[in-house]
């Protein structure tokens, strides 16, 4: 076999490899770590909501899909289905809030409501509440 | 404006409410695709839904994008090309437990109930009917059911490469706990 033959084939080879490789990467990619990503936005829970309220879509247009970082104060933790954790934020209506669901958090049983906790994740949208999907818990500071 | 609107729709559910309805805000809605090339699952632990008790009136909402995959690919496929969420962000069910009679409200315990009504997904609206189980208890209700959907039942087109992996039926679970809302 000629020289130029064996390194056509070898970069073949290689290409059809490096797409495997790479398709399989996608394909099995994961959520982007939150703890670790970059905020597209940084908001109080307060202000997060009413936007949705005051415009809803407005602030669809602008949060939707894209990771934000929400402080405020804890309304309620709850247990949620798979071992997920739905936590709530207290915001300037009573009867809607900012709604974080986390995948696990080591240790839930060390928030309660009242204190005053960051968490960053992706917003999917407004029901009653603006939800976030994917949180992480950036920060919770015992009063 | 708004507000004002908002604050008589409050008075007027504060009203006519009292320990009639039952709520809950984080209710969980997930599918299930089995077959022998891949498995696939999808949760939502962001439903809102409401159980009327006097009435057996049931309605549920969920978003699109609060369905969570464990591969971000996946999500993404879901999100844009089968259900295009930008497009049609909600999904909604109401419907009516219609043997509510069989459920008694005032002692805990299971009951199985039937419950019919139209479940909207992707702007297409279909009636649907399943068996399911109410658990009356101490702290609320808890509502149990599991049925099947068919994607192309709701215009949901899933191309030729990608249909052999994904289930003709997909098995829904829903799991609700609801609290009793307090009339404010």
């Amino acid at each position: 076999m000629k020289l130029y033959v064996k390194i056509a084939l070898g970069f073949v080879v290689f290409v059809a490899l490096a797409g495997i490789l790479g398709a399989l990467y996608l394909f099995n990619l994961k959520h982007s770590d939150m703890a670790k990503a970059k905020p597209d936005f940084i908001v109080t829970a307060t202000v997060l909501q009413k936007a949705f309220e005051d415009n809803e879509t407005a602030a669809s247009k602008l949060y939707i899909n894209k990771i934000l970082e929400v402080s405020g104060k804890i309304a309620s933790v709850k247990p949620a289905e798979n071992k997920f954790i739905s936590i709530s934020l207290v915001t300037g209506n009573d009867l809607s809030s900012v709604i974080c669901t986390c995948p696990a958090i080591s240790d839930p049983s060390m928030l309660s409501a009242g204190e005053e906790i960051t968490l960053r994740g992706e917003c999917s949208g407004f029901l009653m509440d603006v939800l976030l999907n994917n949180c992480a818990l950036i920060q919770n500071k015992k009063k | 404006m708004k507000r004002l609107s908002l604050l008589i729709f409050l008075l007027a559910i504060a009203i006519t409410v009292n320990a009639q309805k039952f709520m809950t805000k984080n209710g969980f809605i997930g599918f299930f695709s089995h077959t022998a090339m891949e498995d696939i699952k999808g949760d939502n632990n962001q439903v809102a839904a409401v159980l009327d008790i006097s009435t057996g009136d049931m309605v549920f909402q969920a978003l699109i994008k609060s369905f969570h995959f464990d591969r971000a690919l996946m999500e993404e496929h879901f999100n844009e090309n089968y259900m295009e969420s930008d497009k049609f962000p909600k999904s909604t069910f109401k419907g009516k437990i219609t043997n509510l009679s069989s459920v008694n409200f005032s002692k805990n315990g299971t009951y199985d109930v039937t419950v019919e009504g139209d479940l909207m997904i992707h702007d297409v609206t279909n009636k649907i009917s399943t068996k399911g189980t109410l658990e009356v208890a101490p702290e609320g209700i808890n509502a149990n059911a599991k049925f099947n959907i068919i994607p192309e039942d709701f215009k949901i087109i899933i191309p030729g490469v990608v249909r052999e992996k994904i289930n003709k039926n997909l098995e829904v679970t829903v799991i609700m706990k609801y609290a009793p809302l307090a009339g404010k």
